[in-house]
């Protein structure tokens, strides 16, 4: 493809040869450099932006930095902060937390991203506007969804309390964020509802793409609904699926605004995740090499989940 | 399709109680913004306001520091979209019609980027941003939010131009263009609701940005963004309800209405990134 290109690339640039700093970008000697030049500016920036202060971070969780130094190689090399990290209950804890937070959400929102999904890819009237309600969550900055949530909670007069006394779900008004339970399903409550329209639009697109044909093939040979959506729907978009199963999942793993505003990971770290813990450890007791540690092993298992997801989603379509 | 009148019925049901349910939180942002404070405090809660207070927003507009948080929110995201933009627009095309030594591995660089955690970034950026003075401005937060949007952009845009056939430069050439005579003048004026979904995308990843300016601008109130100002809400105000409603639906509203313009290019700009 690329000789393919480069070859008429030959025959249609001699006409006009302006060129950048002497060089015939156009030709098809230098084609490559002028690849290379626009590659440059993002190169440089995330050379700058990302790999530098990784890389800084990297060497800072194998030194024993507090607040006041912060640069390469400031004192020896050390174990200690890893040490430290895996022996600390706190840690495990953090561990637990983000793996059941993972699990719950993940699945909850999942499911309603792939319902709502399905719902609007119906045909009727106004379908374009229900889409549009329906993903509206996604537009609503994680923030504001934390305040109006807390407000909806509120143990005096909040409105979801009303409503579960007046239904009858409980006998009295539920102090959402003083129990380690409730406290955790407040922040599923959340993460839920500004987790699912991603997903739901994602999988939309998915459904879009699949051809008319294949329902109407799945009905001539008699499935049922059940049957079309197991073996034609799931099938057909497994592949978005897997996209977006890894990103959710990364974005759970990695979230610090919801549960850092809702809950601060309390009560007793019922809520604390490695992403929270990180946070606190850095910026509130100036840990900052052991802060970066918890942050080192949240990236490697990161990678790791998302190497495995890739490798089970790519089973999954062929 | 066709459908019997009860199919109808039971779909449009569902439908309605689907979207009632979902966007309450949205409803109820509004009415509690509307309400007068002692309503607040009784229950039955009240579902409609009989008489909306629109003294709240004004009240906030013109005696809060509010309408500067939300400049500042706008400026950030303004600029630091518009810095990635830049570069990544040239770096997606490059990747996506060159066949470079490395390019690869950028590309796939960029990709793992999204799996850094910002809770660890955020440490050497903190000393960083130090070093060079830049705490409490906000160029700090420019920068921070530029490590989130130009690998997303980057990737994003990759796959927007992917979809567009290389013959199309090809017959800009042809006609006399210069390669950069045939990216901008072919190749991105056909991608404009590709660009413009990115760019979206890119303000609202900035916009919605609590980490880096809770840290970087915790000394600097003046600088403070809308959420950062929301956060601190909560905690001075916290019977003020009404007023926390009325200042976070003033932060949800930019966001909201660039979605409703751009909802359908965003869609297909997300699935193009992610059919990778």
């Amino acid at each position: 493809m690329s000789e393919l290109s480069q070859s008429r690339t030959a025959v249609a640039a001699p006409r006009r040869s302006s060129g950048l700093f002497g060089i015939d970008l156009a030709s098809p000697k230098h084609a490559n450099k002028l690849g290379y030049l626009l590659l440059a500016p993002a190169a440089l920036l995330i050379l700058a932006i990302l790999v530098y202060p990784m890389l800084l971070a990297i060497d800072i969780s194998f030194h024993d930095v507090k607040f006041a130094t912060l640069s390469f190689g400031a004192s020896e090399y050390t174990l200690a902060n890893y040490q430290k990290l895996f022996s600390s209950p706190d840690f495990w804890n953090a561990i637990r937390v983000t793996g059941q937070l993972l699990l719950v959400v993940t699945t909850i929102s999942m499911a309603v991203g792939m319902g709502t999904a399905l719902l609007v890819n119906q045909q009727f009237r106004g379908r374009s506007f229900a889409r549009m309600l329906i993903a509206l969550p996604w537009a609503i900055p994680e923030v504001v969804a934390v305040v109006t949530w807390v407000w909806i909670l509120d143990a005096s007069f909040g409105v979801l309390n009303w409503i579960l006394i007046k239904i009858g779900l409980v006998g009295g008004p539920v102090s959402w964020f003083s129990s380690p339970g409730t406290a955790f399903s407040a922040v599923t409550m959340v993460m839920v509802w500004k987790g699912y329209p991603f997903i739901s639009i994602m999988i939309l697109a998915g459904l879009q793409s699949i051809p008319e044909e294949y329902y109407q093939a799945a009905k001539v040979d008699g499935a049922n609904v059940f049957q079309r959506f197991f073996w034609v729907t799931i099938p057909c978009i497994a592949p978005v699926l897997g996209v977006t199963l890894i990103l959710t999942v990364l974005w759970v793993f990695r979230d610090f605004s919801i549960i850092y505003v809702l809950t601060g990971g309390g009560p007793v770290g019922a809520t604390e995740t490695l992403a929270i813990m990180t946070y606190e450890e850095a910026f509130n007791f100036f840990r900052m090499g052991y802060a970066s540690s918890i942050g080192v092993v949240t990236l490697i298992i990161c990678a790791v989940i998302s190497a495995f997801l890739v490798k089970k989603t790519s089973h999954a379509i062929y | 399709m066709n459908r019997t009148l009860p199919q109808s019925i039971l779909l449009y049901t569902t439908l309605v109680v689907v979207i009632c349910i979902l966007l309450f939180p949205v409803y109820w942002m509004v009415i509690t913004s509307l309400a007068p404070s002692n309503a607040l405090r009784s229950f039955p809660p009240q579902f409609w306001p009989q008489n909306p207070q629109w003294q709240t927003y004004t009240n906030l507009i013109f005696n809060t520091d509010m309408p500067r948080w939300l400049m500042n929110s706008a400026l950030v995201a303004v600029v630091a979209t518009g810095i990635s933009m830049l570069v990544s627009v040239l770096a997606a095309y490059s990747l996506s019609r060159y066949t470079m030594k490395g390019g690869e591995a950028v590309g796939l660089f960029i990709l793992m980027s999204k799996m850094l955690p910002a809770t660890m970034l955020i440490i050497p950026l903190f000393g960083i941003f130090r070093n060079l003075g830049l705490m409490g401005s906000l160029w700090s937060l420019i920068i921070a939010h530029a490590t989130a949007i130009v690998p997303f952009a980057t990737w994003m845009l990759k796959g927007y131009f992917d979809s567009i056939p290389q013959e199309l430069e090809q017959a800009a050439q042809v006609d006399g263009c210069t390669p950069w005579g045939a990216l901008f003048r072919v190749i991105l004026p056909v991608s404009a609701p590709g660009l413009a979904a990115t760019a979206l995308y890119g303000f609202v990843l900035s916009w919605a940005d609590y980490l880096y300016a809770r840290t970087f601008l915790a000394n600097a109130a003046g600088n403070w963004t809308a959420n950062v100002g929301i956060a601190t809400f909560k905690g001075e105000y916290q019977t003020d309800w009404n007023v926390i409603m009325a200042a976070s639906l003033l932060a949800a509203l930019p966001i909201m209405i660039a979605y409703l313009f751009l909802q359908r290019y965003l869609v297909g700009g997300l699935t193009a990134g992610a059919g990778k």
